[in-house]
Formats: C-alpha cells, structure tokens, sequence
C-alpha cells in the first residue's frame, strides 16, 4: 500500500503542474476531475471514507459541471 | 444532446439507482461513512443529471421552484431549533444524544434528523445554484 500511495502523490503533484500549464481549458478542466479522483482514492487510503465521498460528489461532480457550464457561457452558443 | 435514445435508457434507470444511494447515505451517515452534507450532494447530482438528459421542464414539471424555497426555509429553522437544544445543553444536566449503535438506524438520538435536514437543504441549494448558473435565473 506504501508504493501505491507514493504513485498517487507524485502523480496528484504532476497533475496540479498540468492544470496550469495545459493550454486548452476543457483539458484543464479534465485534469482538475482526475485529480479530485485520485484525491478520493487518497483519502480512502488515508482511513477518511467520509471525506472520499464527499471529495468524489462535489470535487468530480459539481465543481466539474459548473467548470464546464462556464467554459460554455465564455465561448458563447456555437451551434 | 436530449433526443440521443441511449443517454434517456440508461438515465431512466440510473437515476433511481442514484437516489436510493443517497438516501440510504443520509440515513446511516451517524453510524457509517456519510453524512447529510455528502448525500444530499449525490441527491442534487441526481436532479442535474436529470435536468441535463431530460430537459429543465421534466425538471420543473416534478419540483416547483418556490415550493423547494420554502422547503428548504422551513428545514433550516428546525435544524436551528434542534441544534440550539444541543448549544444549550451540552454543559448541562439536561439529556443528551447517544452514542449511535452499528447498525441500528434509531440509536443516535436527534443526530439522524439533523442529518435528513441538512440533506434536504444541501440537495436544494446545490440544484438551484446550478440552475442559477445554467440558465441565467429565468
């Protein structure tokens, strides 16, 4: 369990790197979802169940939507 | 995005699946992993996914949106009521809440009603700041 928690860590540190540096913001956003993901796992890791579930509804799910409805409102509808 | 037949299938089925999900963590969430705060938000996923696959009127035909303001109103001033008894009581001789049970739903005391508020209130203002968001408060 050591190891895998190592590989999620550095990985959780290359992640918050890509979310500023990725040039396409829907991409960003993508990456920011993985990374509340991984942060949930991390959490189960971490003997905290009840932060997980929250981290997996709000972080993935509705800080994710609501990222997504603004990049939408920002580019305007082009259909 | 609405008229594709495999989102609507799978929807009708998931979204109930969800909400019993929900549910059954606001009414462990003293005894177990939960809580309102983390079930009510799965709840309002549910009601997003719905609002995104089946339109905002499928939506509005189930909630009315002033009747879910005055809900959640209501809901907040008995949880302050409740949680006002806890204040109060906590350095005194008055009851208090038990320790919960593993796995008996009924042994926390007031901590399972606080829980099934705070979830009502949580999923109602998730749903309505995302419909604030969406569609511009219309």
């Amino acid at each position: 369990m050591e190891l895998f928690s190592i590989i999620m860590l550095i990985s959780l540190i290359i992640f918050s790197i890509a979310v500023s540096v990725v040039k396409d913001l829907l991409a960003s956003v993508i990456v920011f979802m993985v990374y509340s993901l991984i942060m949930a796992i991390l959490w189960q890791q971490l003997n905290a169940p009840d932060l997980a579930i929250t981290e997996a509804a709000v972080g993935a799910g509705i800080t994710t939507l609501l990222f997504i409805i603004a990049i939408k409102k920002i580019r305007g509808d082009k259909k | 995005m609405k008229n594709d037949i495999v989102l609507r299938e799978v929807c009708k089925f998931m979204i109930p699946a969800i909400q019993l999900y929900a549910v059954y963590i606001i009414l462990h969430g003293h005894i177990s992993p939960g809580g309102g705060f983390a079930g009510g938000t799965i709840l309002s996923c549910s009601f997003i996914i719905a609002h995104l696959v089946f339109g905002r009127d499928y939506v509005k035909s189930k909630f009315n949106f002033n009747l879910l303001i005055k809900i959640m109103s209501i809901c907040l001033i008995i949880y302050g009521i409740i949680k006002m008894y806890s204040f109060l009581t906590s350095g005194t001789h008055l009851p208090h809440p038990p320790i919960g049970v593993p796995g008996n739903i009924l042994s926390g005391g007031f901590i399972l009603p606080l829980n099934i508020l705070v979830g009502i209130i949580v999923a109602c203002v998730m749903y309505i700041v995302f419909d604030l968001f969406m569609e511009g408060g219309k």
